[in-house]
């Protein structure tokens, strides 16, 4: 779809060189720190910034082999793993009667399922802080986390499953329900095949929020350390060469993860369809980018 | 269908909303009402007082230093959001206008694909790029332009680049989504009929994407008030926002004055979400 297929004036070139050297200079200024962090981390000099002296894997080695890391990184792993099915279950439970429910104030509970998102992250984590110190006095801990956590991965997987309800063909179910399925086998064998690209982009969403979230986390962890509040002890006596490496990892693995949420889904629909022409305009951003969605 | 078969339709069609909605009351709002009664109770002896009481709003306005910081915080999250919006346009113009069609969404995941990696970390590698000896700094000595090191870090426009820098995917996607729907005929009927490109651009795309805009400087803003961690890790506490004040203040367990904090960023927000709210919901949302 090049919109300027016809014939440019100089002018029009112009502006589009112009802005074209505009829009890699936004990949630099987008790129260039993650590249130079991971950069660092191979490099020989024990301050961890310039100049390059040499190249080292010895900086990793020492992420593998520190125990405090370790530990980290199964809390961070156990915390994202029960938030991930925890704002599943919520998130896709909520996700029917939101589109189908002929609800009386639709937009209304919309927009209070996406409120924790839209707020800043410390009024989650401070009120969270008083309700667990204060008033309940509940002990701080992984488990805290998780529900602080989940408040805001759920509504992810809630608008990502009713993005995709919404372009749902309901006569689908009706025509299961004309060959005998009841309301089980309907959503077994029709609605949740249909919806899965949905949930599990929900899902890689949801643990890669948790894998990575600090804001909320740092005021209702207690004395836990999960990875981003290990990382920042660390960090706030300056750089070290180790923080550069785990900081590496920990930055690698979430683009993965999040590269797999924007590319499973469709890959799937891709698949069930048997590969046929289906590379419409919205087969990839649209479910992966819960952020416009509000 | 019979009784049971109604019920069960009835219970698909509003049970699903059950355990969320129990789970957003305890843990969302009830949670805020605390905040709300807790900024009118008394911080004593490391216990909160439940005594209504003025005394934590009362404090913050008769400390300069908060004021100050408070207005620190609106200053830095409108030169924030709007530097961000102003980098942000044009590329959302290039990538819809002269990228060709199947490159478009591939540059546009580049783009998010950072959004969602650790806030922490891509706050952390400023550090290496902004630092004494970190590329910024090199480049200038290599390039014969100082000799010495320049102290970047640790300002109040280094925390403003670097809040620019972790909402730009934001804004990125947000006034791509609302361009890409633009009929670019219309533009080019203007400059038929004689407007120049930039007056064309702001008669006719700029207020057709209005909903967009807004919808970005919102979103953008109103994290930014509550952020702490940029103004700690890259401002090095020289240049606090109201967030940090909130951590400072549960730090020393007040958290009656912790609370009246949050509750002002809260109706910050709230006063956004109300004043904008028509341009906020349904058309954008899922994106129609």
């Amino acid at each position: 779809m090049a919109r300027e297929a016809g014939v440019l004036s100089p002018r029009a070139r112009a502006a589009r060189g112009l802005l074209t050297g505009y829009g890699l200079f936004i990949y630099v200024f987008l790129f260039a720190p993650i590249v130079l962090l991971v950069l660092f981390s191979f490099n020989d000099n024990q301050y961890g910034s310039f100049p390059i002296t040499g190249w080292t894997t010895a900086w990793y080695r020492e992420v593998f082999g520190d125990y405090e890391i370790q530990d980290a990184l199964r809390v961070t792993l156990k915390v994202a793993a029960v938030v991930t099915v925890v704002s599943v279950v919520l998130g896709t439970a909520a996700a029917f009667p939101l589109v189908r429910g002929r609800l009386r104030f639709p937009a209304g509970f919309r927009v209070t399922m996406t409120l924790p998102i839209m707020i800043p992250g410390i009024l989650i984590g401070i009120s969270l802080l008083v309700l667990f110190t204060q008033t309940l006095h509940f002990g701080l801990s992984w488990k805290t986390a998780v529900i602080g956590q989940s408040l805001y991965t759920t509504p992810f997987v809630l608008l990502l499953v009713a993005a995709r309800l919404q372009g749902f063909d309901r006569n689908l179910e009706r025509a299961a329900s004309d060959l005998g399925a009841n309301t089980f086998n309907r959503l077994r064998l029709v609605v949740l095949p249909l919806i899965f690209p949905a949930i599990l982009a929900g899902a890689l969403f949801a643990f890669t929020l948790s894998f990575d979230e600090f804001v909320i986390t740092y005021f209702i962890v207690g004395s836990t350390n999960t990875l981003p509040i290990y990382i920042y002890t660390q960090i706030k006596y300056g750089i070290t060469p180790e923080v550069n490496a785990l900081a590496s990892l920990v930055l690698l693995t979430s683009i993965l993860l999040i590269s797999l949420a924007f590319v499973l889904p469709p890959l799937f629909r891709l698949a069930r369809r048997g590969f046929r022409s289906v590379r419409g305009r919205h087969e990839l951003v649209p479910e992966a980018v819960p952020a416009t969605e509000y | 269908m019979g009784g049971g078969s109604r019920a069960a339709a009835h219970l698909g069609r509003f049970g699903g909303l059950v355990p969320a909605a129990v789970y957003f009351v305890l843990f969302f709002f009830v949670p805020f009402g605390l905040i709300v009664c807790f900024s009118f109770w008394h911080d004593f002896d490391y216990r909160v007082v439940h005594h209504w009481t003025l005394e934590n709003y009362r404090y913050f306005i008769h400390q300069h230093v908060y004021l100050h910081t408070m207005w620190a915080t609106l200053w830095m999250g409108i030169a924030a959001t709007g530097i961000t919006l102003a980098l942000a346009f044009p590329f959302a113009y290039w990538l819809s206008r002269y990228v060709p069609g199947g490159l478009q969404k591939p540059l546009l995941v580049l783009v998010i694909v950072p959004f969602w990696t650790s806030y922490l970390l891509r706050m952390y590698s400023w550090l290496n790029t902004l630092g004494r000896k970190g590329l910024v700094n090199t480049a200038l000595e290599k390039a014969g332009i100082t000799d010495h090191p320049l102290t970047l870090l640790y300002s109040r426009w280094s925390v403003v680049v670097v809040l620019v820098y972790l909402y730009f995917p934001f804004a990125a996607l947000t006034l791509y989504s609302s361009i890409d729907r633009f009929d670019w005929d219309q533009l080019r009927a203007a400059m038929d009929l004689g407007a120049s490109p930039l007056r064309a651009i702001g008669r006719i795309l700029v207020p057709q994407i209005r909903p967009g805009i807004i919808t970005a400087v919102i979103f953008v803003f109103i994290p930014i008030l509550g952020e702490y961690l940029p103004p700690q890790i890259i401002g090095g506490t020289s240049v606090p926002m109201l967030g940090n004040v909130i951590d400072n203040f549960q730090r020393e367990a007040l958290y009656a004055r912790a609370s009246a904090i949050a509750l002002l960023i809260a109706a910050f927000v709230i006063v956004l979400l109300v004043l904008f709210r028509k341009s906020l919901s349904a058309k954008e949302a899922y994106g129609a």
